[in-house]
């Protein structure tokens, strides 16, 4: 084995968050039934809160309707005749509908897809998350306080993207849907809560093929779990970045699928002010080496953060009695813990 | 070794220009979550395994290259061996005088997922059973959609009863009507959606009720749905979605119709799908080109899909083999070789495969796609609910842990357990993933085969760290009977050495012997018939070569283990009660006329009863499965 260097499974884009990036997403609502009417062109500059698309939704067969016919040679008594059926029923037309969406994002229109989709290519910060659920959302990240979700003075800006620092529940999410947040960001979440919110049984949302439909049917409501299931606080370091950046808009998808390999993400596009700093893109290496740090993500220890101390030579027997490649981490509280390599994966 | 040729579909391996003078190999598979790599090398003549190593899968981003995960796994043999294999991102070949290198390089994979096949035209029982027949040794689902027409001529329409009665608002039941036909129309191209199949199987031989009609809604289906499909995907190929299925979009047809309409599916079709015409399926014994078409597409559409295929075929003596068939190979030697019967089976992160071969040529294989204990453990959860899998666990266990836990696998199936409760939980869902594919294996198979050998692997039966744990598995999950033995393939080399032997046939039968088959876990008995509760189920006297004797009473409901280690044999002479069989009737005694062979666990005897019956009761059920698993060494 070469010197101290290990790739284990890890995060899309390599790390779990990435303050600076280059990355190009299209602006995209979600729906197959959606139809959107671009507002801007390529090589445009947009700024996130800029409305970059109109929508409009068209009824659901209407590509039934015009598929060319065609046959096999005339058969006697033919039961059905299905195709004049189909061209029937599918005849809707489109609603005119005047609402907006804005680019979520600021930086350069790259291109629009054949559905009205915009590319924009953006200097950002990259959240990823270990689970979510719901279509791409783009608005203004609010710090979550106890009081205002009662209700009071202050409230939540409309279109909020609220960051919850520790576990949610599923009255927290039905609260903040109420208010008109349009996504949540946290750490962590009981299954049962989550599908109690969503009203989906989660291992199939996730198993879906179809990411389109699944999402079809979920609350309006986009949500992204930093760490995932269960009841684990949000790493600092996450928290920071998230703090960092309250009062901007994001683009907020909350889709899952591991069948397609699509998880989610929280873009955030960099300040003007920092992009007249010096322009460092991360290219996150997801290798684990000595010094590296990174998230225990299963276990006893999950949620736990370290630096890689020592990547032993050989296997290592755990309580389960199994044997394993295995690292030493520094925890953030200075005690050390001896990990399989598979259990941990490279955040920075 | 296997001079079979690749029946279940698929291209066979190409021999390479002169492979069997290899001195060393490397062998790759590439499962859904690891890629396991083994380094054959000649000790004193004989091939061995001379290292392995594991590493993730690097299928998807930010890798997105298969040959990364492979380079991990070979690093660790570099650093086991003290040899170089890897030089500028190659491999180092052939083996140079340094002992840098190696001579053959082979791969088999498993990654990638299914081909999704939608069956469609006139698609009845017998149909789809032959369509799952066809592809059941294969990394392939099918997906039955009987065409309207052939629905509406085949289920009668229910006659509404009473002054209430009212037809259902929702268009799926009720007669046949204008708006029914079109709701399943419509039903069938969002279900085609979900599916996002990669190739149409069209059935039917036009005889029916309906005619040819249920070919014309077939292509009439494709037609449409290819168009919803492109658009989709054209429309999404930049939003993130994989590139592999972007890119897999244009349907692949195979016609097993009536033959008179082939030309015309052609013309309905044109400019849609390009259509294969294999034999019309009507019959089990027509399955066979089916097979080898829907083999076919798995290659061409999802291995050579594989981000980083290019290179890997570039390193390889041999085409990459789909793991199954490579299996396939091994288990139906092991049964001509040794002229018996041998069960194999490989529980993985996506699939489980039981493979089954008689002495006599019989062979049964079953990939149960999407049931595995990786990623697909989500699967297994909603076919059997929690409480079939709550049951193989000596504890309490709350819904929420149990999907806390299954969620967890799906987002991070590369993790291992590092606690008991864990592992036992990881356990439960393997003997699960097993049943539901003896399940289904049952299903689709006329007979079935008695094994004499068992063969097992797939890393959480090979990673178990007790061997009773392994065997403890096997045993509830396939619940033999009469006489067997265990196997446990630790070295995780059986599923590679089909494809190994069709390049080095000497290399793979050697290695099968010094190291892939050398973990028995022992002779099992299992009595079966009616067990006298709370009696003796059977008396087993063992006759050690030492001359030692041995008996021990077995209680109905108990597994008792006898010692006879791996190096021992002993005869073994069984007394069944009146009602107990052992293989031979119900009471008949036996005697084995040749010595049996011992192995890492023992003799084990199961006097459990078959079927298994857990009790419904937990506490019961609980101090049940823990004095199994103290017997076995669980």
């Amino acid at each position: 084995m070469r010197e101290g260097k290990v790739s284990t499974m890890t995060y899309q884009l390599g790390w779990s968050v990435i303050p600076q990036i280059l990355v190009r997403r299209e602006r995209w609502p979600g729906g197959y039934k959606t139809r959107t009417v671009p507002l801007v062109y390529p090589g445009q500059e947009v700024q996130s809160a800029q409305p970059v698309m109109r929508l409009e939704r068209i009824g659901s067969a209407e590509a039934v309707a015009t598929v060319p016919r065609s046959s096999l040679p005339r058969v006697n008594d033919a039961p059905i005749d299905v195709s004049s059926q189909i061209a029937r029923s599918s005849a809707h037309a489109p609603d005119q509908g005047g609402e907006t969406l804005p680019a979520g994002l600021g930086g350069r229109v790259i291109d629009i897809t054949r559905r009205g989709g915009v590319i924009i290519e953006s200097q950002a910060a990259v959240l990823q998350g270990v689970i979510g659920a719901g279509n791409q959302v783009a608005g203004i990240l609010t710090m979550w306080q106890a009081q205002t979700s009662r209700g009071g003075e202050q409230g939540f800006p409309s279109s909020a993207l609220l960051i919850v620092p520790g576990p949610l529940n599923s009255n927290m999410l039905r609260e903040a849907l109420v208010f008109g947040v349009v996504g949540v960001i946290a750490s962590s979440i009981s299954s049962r809560d989550l599908e109690s919110f969503l009203r989906v049984d989660l291992v199939e949302l996730i198993d879906c093929v179809d990411v389109e439909s699944a999402q079809a049917h979920l609350p309006r409501m986009t949500v992204l779990l930093t760490e995932g299931i269960g009841t684990i606080a949000m790493p600092t370091r996450t928290l920071r970045l998230l703090s960092h950046y309250q009062g901007l808009m994001a683009l907020l998808s909350g889709v899952t699928s591991i069948r397609q390999g699509v998880f989610p993400e929280l873009v955030i596009s960099l300040p003007e002010v920092e992009l007249q700093q010096p322009w460092h893109p991360m290219r996150p290496d997801p290798t684990l080496t000595i010094g590296a740090q990174v998230r225990v993500c299963s276990g006893d220890h999950e949620g736990a953060i370290g630096i890689i101390d020592y990547l032993y030579l050989h296997q290592q027997v755990f309580s389960s009695g199994i044997l394993a490649r295995a690292a030493r981490l520094r925890l953030e509280d200075g005690t050390l813990l001896t990990v399989p390599l598979v259990l941990v994966e490279r955040i920075s | 070794m296997s001079t079979q040729p690749y029946a279940e579909g698929g291209q066979g391996p190409k021999s390479s220009s002169n492979p069997t003078s290899a001195g060393s190999l490397l062998v790759a598979d590439c499962g859904t979550v690891f890629t396991k790599v083994s380094l054959f090398g000649l000790v004193e003549g004989q091939y061995r395994l001379m290292a392995r190593g594991e590493a993730p899968t690097t299928i998807a981003p930010p890798y997105e290259d298969i040959t990364k995960g492979i380079i991990q796994a070979i690093n660790i043999i570099e650093f086991i061996t003290g040899r170089l294999f890897i030089s500028e991102g190659r491999i180092i070949s052939p083996e140079q005088s340094s002992g840098d290198g190696v001579d053959v390089f082979i791969s088999t994979i498993s990654t990638g997922g299914p081909v999704r096949l939608v069956v469609l035209g006139a698609v009845d029982a017998a149909m789809e059973r032959f369509a799952s027949q066809a592809v059941s040794g294969l990394y392939a689902e099918t997906y039955a959609l009987p065409s309207p027409s052939q629905i509406a001529t085949s289920a009668p329409a229910p006659v509404p009863v009473g002054a209430g009665a009212r037809s259902s608002g929702s268009g799926t039941e009720g007669p046949w009507t204008p708006e029914r036909v079109a709701f399943e129309w419509e039903r069938q191209i969002e279900r085609i959606r979900e599916i996002q199949p990669h190739a149409a199987l069209i059935v039917g031989m036009a005889n029916g009720p309906a005619g040819p009609a249920p070919l014309q809604e077939a292509c009439q289906l494709l037609v449409n749905a290819t168009t919803e499909l492109n658009k989709q995907y054209r429309d999404s190929a930049s939003a993130g979605i994989a590139a592999a299925d972007v890119a897999s979009r244009q349907i692949a047809v195979l016609y097993a119709g009536a033959p008179q309409y082939v030309e015309a599916v052609r013309g309905m079709l044109k400019g849609t799908a390009e259509v294969t015409r294999v034999d019309s399926l009507v019959s089990q014994e027509q399955i066979g080109p089916t097979s080898i078409a829907v083999g076919g597409l798995f290659e061409r559409d999802v291995i050579q899909r594989i981000p980083g295929y290019a290179r890997l075929h570039s390193w390889s003596s041999s085409t990459p083999v789909p793991t199954a068939t490579s299996l396939s190979s091994l288990v139906r030697f092991l049964a001509q070789h040794y002229a018996m019967n041998v069960t194999a089976v490989d529980i993985g992160g996506a699939n489980t495969t039981l493979m089954m071969a008689g002495e006599r040529g019989e062979f049964i294989p079953l990939v149960n796609c999407g049931v595995g204990v990786g990623p697909s453990v989500g699967a297994i959860l909603q076919r059997v609910g929690i409480q079939r899998v709550a049951r193989w666990l000596p504890f309490d266990i709350a819904e929420d842990e149990l999907r806390q836990y299954v969620l967890n696998h799906m987002l991070h199936p590369h993790v291992i357990s590092t606690s008991q409760r864990d592992l036992q939980i990881s356990q439960a869902f393997a003997r699960e993933a097993l049943i539901l594919t003896v399940e289904a294996a049952k299903g689709d198979s006329l007979e079935w085969l008695d094994a004499d050998l068992i063969l097992a692997t797939g890393g959480v039966l090979a990673h178990a760290p007790k061997y009773g744990q392994a065997a403890l598995m096997l045993l509830d999950a396939l619940q033999p009977r009469g006489v067997t033995s265990l196997v446990l393939d630790c070295t995780m080399l059986v599923a590679q050495l089909g494809a190994v032997a069709t390049v080095a046939p000497i290399a793979a039968v050697q290695v099968n012997e010094n190291d892939a088959v050398t973990h028995r876990l022992g002779t099992c008995v299992i009595p079966f018939g009616t067990l006298p509760e709370n009696e003796v189920a059977v008396r087993v006297g063992i006759e050690y070569t030492s001359g030692r004797q041995v008996t021990v009473d077995v209680m109905s409901g108990s597994i008792e283990v006898i010692p006879l280690r791996s190096n021992e044999q002993a005869l073994l002479s069984l007394f069944p009660a009146p009602t107990v069989d052992v293989g031979l009737g119900p009471g008949e005694r036996a005697r084995a006329a040749e010595e049996i062979d011992g192995g890492l666990v023992g003799l084990i005897i199961d006097a459990r009863g078959r079927p298994l019956v857990l009790s419904g009761e937990g506490k019961e059920r609980q101090k049940r499965l823990s004095q199994w698993m103290q017997a076995i060494g669980a």
